[in-house]
């Protein structure tokens, strides 16, 4: 019986059983693995009767993962923005919905999730992504379909080239990088640097401004640690590191890895000042540290919350959180309902509209403006330092 | 206690210029240390699945998530003394493991199935697992440790190791002597080696092989548990964390000698030494990188390993 199951393969009944079996499991694996993205896709409808179609933006973040925490912060301040744009009116008239889709802060995941929303949903506009990898995956996709895409925290600087439709309020690391840079070297008085970055687009992207800058202003860079994205045992660099003897560690790393890290870095007996960038704005950092977060620095790029804007993310969230990529999320999607409404909701119309427009009164810069790249034309830098699990601005 | 693989490497270090030299060979030696023992781990239940069984179980990576997600749920949310916590961890490790065997391979088993069958059924095991971890769990990293930072830190001969660092190095040594004594001198033991030896003669001489190679799986597993929940209170746990451990794990069973107990932990060793000191002169990036560079290396010069059977 077994030999006879052996040599004839394909024939009969088995064969169409195990095709079904294949084909169920594909169907339910699908529904099973789905980001649940449907269920809390349409905000609800409000009083106003709705006569004509609405308009859809989707909104591409990580609601999972290693970014998971500044996710679900943009969600809160994206659904406050739609609120309050569905209550003033909608976008000429119509109700804007938002279709949020998870990312995972992954390339292959962004883009699928942007093909998904452009060619399925068919959206209007996208507003994506947090993470450089995700975005510059997606760029291409939403340029080829000519779909504007407006980033709310992507900072690598090769977004800047990424395409005509490609837009982002926040500035590219190469200011942040230079911002960071002067300070150290000024302001710290520190000429000794290591860099330990994260071996992804924006890890890789602002290693090698800062490198620039700061050895344009005449420091001295020591050392330049990558390491895995997906790693939580940084021992190895860090021990690199500390044989070098650098006064300061600009720190590049994404959430999990710079907890990991920065615990492993007072473990080894690390002694310098360790200095991060705009992605050690998460909350989820400092309060998972503790005391062993103390004496971080990290720059960011500045936001001006309202207090409206606070109690608002208060009430959606359960706690006083506020991660700037959230104003800039708040700030994107204001602006592209306004880029939407100057041209009557015409999605065609938007990316020219953008090029023109001036935004101001927002939660994140003073004025929102394009330059011919898509990249915003005004942005001031800050710098934040941590005690006791609480950041507070530096000056 | 420098063993051949130590002083091999510590030769070839010695020989280029280092920029800074003794002030952190300690430590990188003592990282290289604790890296090799999480990869012993792992590989001293791979390999003993191995030499039984003469197939790749893949769904062994899993069986650390496993180990590491129980003490996670017991300890940490329902809130049990952690070493009852860590004891029930390691013996649902284990319990899976016979389990998967009894369910999955046997019956394969019984019907003749090819190596490259279980292999596939073994990635069928893994993946499953796994997404049922991470939609119970959710996909987030997770740290086992109670207090951020605050942990007992003894320093070796100018170099630092952590608590539970100093536990993973014990805990490495003292289950591969366990292992060794128990293969060497029980009656169980020599089973093992008879089923390792020839399955089909051992039945023949009496020995109940379905029973003793579900034991095991048993033991098997429940050591690579014991890797996970360390690794978890070394750094933290997350579901996707069993692929990167059980692939570490193979290299160092292959360089050592797939099958072979002494052979996995020497090549354990040799690996988290090879990894450490190689991104001494190499950039950070590549520490993975050079793990599978080393394997390849074995496979075409020496596809036996370095102790072969």
């Amino acid at each position: 019986m077994d030999s006879q199951n052996k040599n004839t393969c394909c024939a009969g009944k088995g064969w169409f059983v195990g095709v079904v079996v294949v084909v169920a499991v594909v169907i339910v694996g699908y529904f099973i693995f789905k980001s649940p993205s449907e269920p809390f896709a349409t905000e609800p409808v409000l009083n106003k009767p709705v006569s004509v179609a609405p308009i859809k933006i989707g909104v591409v973040g990580p609601l999972t993962g290693d970014m998971a925490n500044i996710g679900e912060n943009m969600r809160a301040a994206v659904e406050i923005a739609t609120e309050e744009i569905n209550l003033a009116g909608g976008i000429s008239g119509r109700q804007l919905n938002i279709i949020y889709e998870d990312s995972k802060c992954v390339g292959k995941e962004g883009s699928s999730a942007v093909s998904k929303l452009i060619n399925i949903d068919k959206v209007s506009a996208i507003l994506g992504d947090t993470c450089s990898s995700s975005t510059l995956a997606q760029a291409p996709i939403s340029e080829k379909a000519k779909v504007v895409q407006l980033s709310y925290c992507s900072t690598a600087p090769d977004i800047t080239n990424a395409g005509d439709y490609i837009f982002r309020d926040v500035p590219s690391d190469l200011f942040q990088a230079k911002f960071a840079a002067n300070y150290i070297y000024n302001k710290l008085g520190k000429k000794k640097v290591a860099i330990l970055f994260i071996n992804n687009d924006w890890g890789n992207g602002i290693d090698k401004a800062f490198n620039d800058a700061f050895l344009a202003i005449g420091g001295q860079i020591v050392n330049r640690e990558g390491y895995d994205l997906a790693t939580k045992d940084l021992r190895s660099q860090l021990t690199k590191i500390k044989g070098l003897n650098p006064e300061v560690v600009y720190f590049a790393g994404f959430t999990d890895s710079t907890i990991a890290g920065l615990k492993q870095a007072k473990e080894l007996g690390l002694k310098n000042i360790f200095f991060g960038a705009d992605s050690w704005d998460d909350t989820k950092i400092w309060n998972d540290l503790g005391i062993a977060g103390n004496d971080a620095i990290f720059t960011v790029v500045g936001t001006a919350s309202t207090d409206d804007f606070k109690a608002k993310m208060q009430a959606k969230l359960n706690k006083p959180d506020i991660i700037y990529c959230s104003n800039y999320a708040y700030d994107g999607l204001k602006v592209l309902a306004k880029g939407l409404s100057s041209v009557g909701g015409d999605a065609t119309k938007l990316k020219d509209a953008l090029y023109n427009i001036n935004y101001t009164g927002g939660v994140s810069a003073e004025t929102i403006t394009f330059d011919k790249n898509g990249d915003p034309v005004t942005f001031n830098y800050i710098v934040k330092k941590v005690q006791d699990g609480k950041v507070e601005i530096v000056k | 206690m420098p063993r051949i693989n130590e002083a091999f490497l510590l030769r070839i270090v010695a020989k280029n210029d280092i920029i800074k030299p003794m002030e952190i060979l300690p430590q990188l030696i003592l990282n290289s240390l604790i890296a090799g023992a999480i990869y012993a781990l792992i590989a001293l239940g791979f390999n003993l699945i191995y030499g039984a069984t003469r197939f790749f179980n893949l769904a062994h990576g899993v069986m650390a998530v496993i180990g590491g997600y129980s003490v996670f749920y017991f300890v940490k949310t329902l809130g049990w003394d952690l070493w009852l916590g860590v004891v029930v961890g390691i013996l649902l490790a284990g319990l899976i493991g016979w389990l998967v065997d009894k369910m999955v391979y046997l019956p394969l088993r019984r019907r003749k199935a090819s190596n490259m069958i279980l292999l596939v059924a073994s990635l069928g095991v893994f993946t499953t697992i796994q997404a049922i971890i991470a939609i119970l769990f959710t996909s987030q990293f997770q740290t086992l440790s109670q207090n951020a930072g605050t942990q007992k830190i003894f320093e070796i001969g100018g170099g630092i190791i952590t608590q539970i660092q100093l536990i993973v190095l014990v805990s490495g040594v003292a289950i591969m002597v366990g292992l060794a004594l128990m293969l060497k001198y029980t009656i169980f033991g020599k089973a093992i080696k008879a089923i390792s030896d020839d399955e089909e003669v051992a039945k023949i001489v009496g020995i109940d092989t379905n029973k003793i190679i579900g034991y095991v799986f048993f033991i098997g597993s429940a050591i690579a548990g014991l890797g996970g929940i360390l690794v978890g209170f070394d750094t933290g746990i997350e579901p996707t964390m069993g692929m990167g451990l059980l692939l570490k794990g193979v290299i160092a069973a292959i360089v050592g000698g797939v099958g072979n107990i002494y052979g996995g932990v020497l090549g354990s060793f040799l690996l988290g030494f090879v990894e450490n000191f190689g991104i001494w002169k190499i950039s950070g990036e590549w520490k993975d990188a050079i793990a599978f560079i080393l394997l390849i290396i074995f496979l075409i010069f020496r596809p036996k390993g370095i102790m072969q059977k």
